[in-house]
């Protein structure tokens, strides 16, 4: 009997500014493969399909349980965790390419650092550190706990970027992640002291009111995020903030 | 500018006054334009007293201009501006907010020409005095009917969805129950506003008053 195969059709590029080309790989299964497993095969033994030697397929993972958030790649045409997508359940060939929001450091690798400098840019932390000691800051109330938990989730992985028709590169779009990140740390009484700071850092170039309302980003969130309740409450606050408090301070 | 200024950015000023003058003053007119137009469901005297009515309102130029032409021109040329800024990914992702987000670009595209062209036959070369007589010649032709007809539910359903669109982007229905019932919402003003924009075409092409019993009482 013939061994059971995995065909893969990976896109890999050297480099920033290379040329991308297709190499096709043929790897021997097992029960319970997922993706990043497939890559690690490949480093194993970096032979492709027609048994030509190349170099082992760069790509970003850590966790491989779906909480670290650095293995996003295009999977069959879609975007998804590498770490958590089986291969069992995608159709073969299956075709790898690198998110296509983020500049490519080499093959599956990208640099998300545009998310990590959006979050700096709305100050999406609590400051506890002063030159003195602060002292405890107030309790956060159980409801706020409940329903900032499913927001701390967010794990930066760019799938909620990849999908949405406003992040390009015409668009400085933070994209839902950050928004909700801010409504996280605004909700939180410590937080909340520079809520309007978040708000405003969200009023610049690129920022809230570039949400089209898609939607496409809540359907995509490997964390079942509520990203679409997120940007909404933000939202609200924000035109609240300039609007009203325009008019009454 | 600083993240710590107060004061937000144009952009935001003018994408919220995008938003809001779809609704106001804007889709508000949609809906005063349809009720007024009902008038011939009831008879041909009702629209022409109407018609009068309206057409003799005072500063009707600054009202005109004000009200409906200067807001539905910025609307319409923001609108593109957010269009082109975006880039469609329906055939990757064909989720229903990616179709409606779709469909609200083409809707206001074909919405924006057949007003453009409904308000240069019917309020510049008319010189603003509309009687049914005049309507009911008008759509004796065929194919100004056929592009009413599909300027009436192009606008009705880029208002219903402007109307979802609305309600989540000011953060009015937030949670995912309230988004799901915005949506209806939406769609319940898309279906009703189509419909009885149908049903007075109807009335205009094929001189029918349903509701012409008022008078004989």
């Amino acid at each position: 009997m013939a061994e059971k195969k995995v065909i893969l059709k990976i896109k890999r590029q050297s480099s920033p500014g290379q040329p991308a080309h297709w190499e096709e790989f043929s790897l021997r299964w097992r029960p319970s493969m997922n993706i990043i497993i497939c890559l690690r095969d490949i480093a194993e033994n970096p032979v492709t399909r027609d048994g030509k030697k190349t170099t082992p397929v760069s790509y970003d993972s850590n966790c491989l349980e779906e909480v670290c958030g650095s293995c996003a790649m295009v999977i069959n045409g879609k975007v998804k965790m590498a770490c958590s997508a089986l291969v069992d359940q995608l159709t073969q060939p299956i075709t790898i390419e690198p998110m296509t929001k983020f500049p490519i450091v080499r093959d599956l690798a990208v640099n998300r650092q545009f998310m990590f400098d959006s979050l700096q840019r709305v100050k999406a932390w609590i400051p506890i550190d002063g030159t003195y000691s602060l002292g405890e800051g107030p309790r956060v109330a159980p409801e706020i706990q409940e329903k900032g938990y499913p927001l701390s989730r967010c794990m930066t992985c760019g799938l909620c970027l990849e999908v949405c028709p406003q992040v390009n590169s015409g668009n400085n779009f933070v994209g839902a992640a950050i928004i909700s990140q801010v409504r996280l740390f605004n909700m939180h009484p410590t937080g909340a002291m520079h809520a309007k700071e978040r708000i405003r850092a969200l009023q610049g170039e690129g920022g809230i009111e570039e949400c089209a309302n898609v939607q496409n980003c809540v359907q995509a969130c490997p964390k079942a995020i509520p990203l679409t309740e997120s940007i909404a409450e933000v939202n609200r606050e924000a035109w609240k903030q300039s609007l009203v408090g325009w008019l009454l301070g | 500018m600083s993240s710590t200024a107060t004061r937000p950015d144009t952009n935001y000023l003018l994408r919220k006054l995008h938003s809001l003058s779809g609704i106001v003053p804007v889709g508000a007119f949609l809906a005063e334009h349809f009720w007024s137009n009902s008038a011939a469901l009831v008879s041909a005297a009702k629209y022409d007293e109407v018609s009068r009515d309206l057409q003799t309102i005072p500063f009707r130029p600054l009202v005109e201009w004000a009200f409906i032409f200067l807001p539905m021109l910025y609307h319409a040329g923001y609108g593109i501006y957010i269009w082109i800024r975006g880039k469609s990914n329906i055939s990757s992702y064909p989720w229903v907010g990616n179709w409606l987000y779709t469909t609200q670009r083409y809707t206001g595209l074909i919405a924006f020409a057949y007003i453009a062209w409904h308000l240069y036959t019917q309020r510049w070369l008319t010189h603003g005095k509309s009687t049914y007589a005049e309507v009911e010649q008008f759509f004796t032709n065929p194919y100004f009917l056929l592009f009413t007809a599909i300027g009436v539910l192009a606008s009705s359903f880029h208002l219903g969805i402007g109307i979802w669109n609305f309600l989540c982007k000011w953060g009015l229905a937030a949670t995912v129950k309230a988004q799901r019932a915005a949506g209806q919402l939406g769609f319940v003003v898309a279906f009703t506003f189509s419909l009885v924009g149908v049903l007075i075409l109807i009335s205009f092409r094929l001189d029918w008053h349903p509701f012409s019993y008022y008078w004989q009482k």
